[in-house]
């Protein structure tokens, strides 16, 4: 949410003063980093991708209005460097939920009752995590990414992947079960191993 | 969602999904919770949807390792962005480069059209000479009748 300070700086932006877009760079550059480094993967491509963004914020920073959210705003312009990068790659992959294998939406992760703190604490489980993510289609690792680790709101997500908010709740609702599926997957083979 | 679950009671994921992230208006919110109240399938379900939420929060934040917004200040500072008042300005500072524009145009049609039509492109009569005669140019003509033909030049 953009406080007063916030946009003070946008406006003062807006009129050319290049310090106060650096100030606003200061303030997003690694939030922004953070979501195009785990959509994309690559981390000297990232810090391309992140550095390309905010240039295009500000060469587009006249046409913004204060009707628009700048967090959801800068993160829709990410968004879409970030989605041209995987199709270049042809990584990106547009799969039907309807496709999803039946049996993916009644996995569960092991002992989900475990605190957080003993969840994540060996670096395996970040690994398998990792994985996950990276395996998930681009679509459902955004809006994972966005709601959790961003915390968006479904209108702020919506607003930021240019989709309807009724899309939001079913894609992140299929997003969280593909990821417990493959999570679960992950930690099957592990125990195999 | 029914209150009741069945044996093959399928959660509703979205829903549920909708729940944790507390984006249900209240009618629906508390639909829910009495049904989770007595569905312990949806109730796990919701556990595992917790949990994973849980643990993506917790994975290591990465960052930059660098002031980005340097580099971009200098970035800018290197090629000065036109501000939208520059612009307004320069709509009438290219005045005389656009009359003048106009006017080459102008003129390029008005010749092109004249050479299509002919009007003031009348070719001017030419001399010919007769270099293919059998008698060279000045010279004196005795008594040939080629020397006198009709209409050889006019």
């Amino acid at each position: 949410m953009a406080d007063d300070a916030e946009s003070e700086l946008i406006a003062r932006a807006q009129e050319g003063d290049h310090r106060a877009f650096a100030a606003l760079v200061r303030r997003y550059q690694d939030r922004v980093f953070r979501f195009i480094l785990r959509l994309i993967g690559a981390r000297d491509e990232a810090m391309d991708l992140t550095q390309e963004t905010f240039m295009k914020a500000h060469q587009a920073l006249p046409g913004w209005r204060p009707e628009a959210q700048f967090r959801t705003w800068l993160f829709r312009i990410a968004h879409n460097a970030a989605l041209d990068v995987l199709r270049r790659r042809e990584r990106i992959e547009f799969v039907s939920f309807a496709d999803l294998p039946a049996g993916e939406e009644d996995h569960a992760l092991p002992d989900p009752a475990r605190q957080p703190d003993q969840r994540l604490a060996d670096r395996q489980s970040i690994e398998l995590l990792e994985r996950t993510l990276q395996e998930l289609p681009a679509e459902h690792r955004e809006i994972l990414l966005l709601r959790e680790l961003e915390d968006m709101s479904y209108t702020e997500i919506a607003a930021t992947l240019g989709i309807a908010e009724g899309t939001v709740k079913s894609r992140l609702a299929r997003a969280r079960s593909a990821a417990i599926a493959g999570y679960q997957r992950h930690s099957g083979d592990n125990r195999h191993e | 969602m029914n209150d009741q679950p069945t044996p093959m009671h399928a959660p509703d994921l979205p829903g549920l999904s909708a729940y944790l992230d507390g984006e249900l208006d209240a009618e629906e919110r508390q639909r829910v919770a009495i049904h989770l109240a007595a569905c312990p399938v949806c109730t796990g379900r919701l556990a595992e949807l917790a949990a994973l939420s849980t643990d993506l929060r917790a994975l290591p934040e990465e960052s930059l390792g660098f002031d980005l917004a340097g580099v971009i200040e200098s970035r800018l500072a290197a090629a000065p962005r036109r501000t939208v008042a520059r612009r307004r300005r320069d709509w009438w500072m290219g005045w005389p480069a656009a009359v003048g524009s106009a006017a080459s145009i102008a003129a390029g049609v008005l010749m092109g059209s004249a050479l299509v039509t002919g009007s003031a492109a009348a070719a001017p009569r030419m001399a010919a000479m007769r270099v293919f005669d059998t008698m060279p140019p000045g010279n004196l003509c005795v008594g040939l009748e080629s020397c006198y033909v009709k209409g050889s030049v006019k």
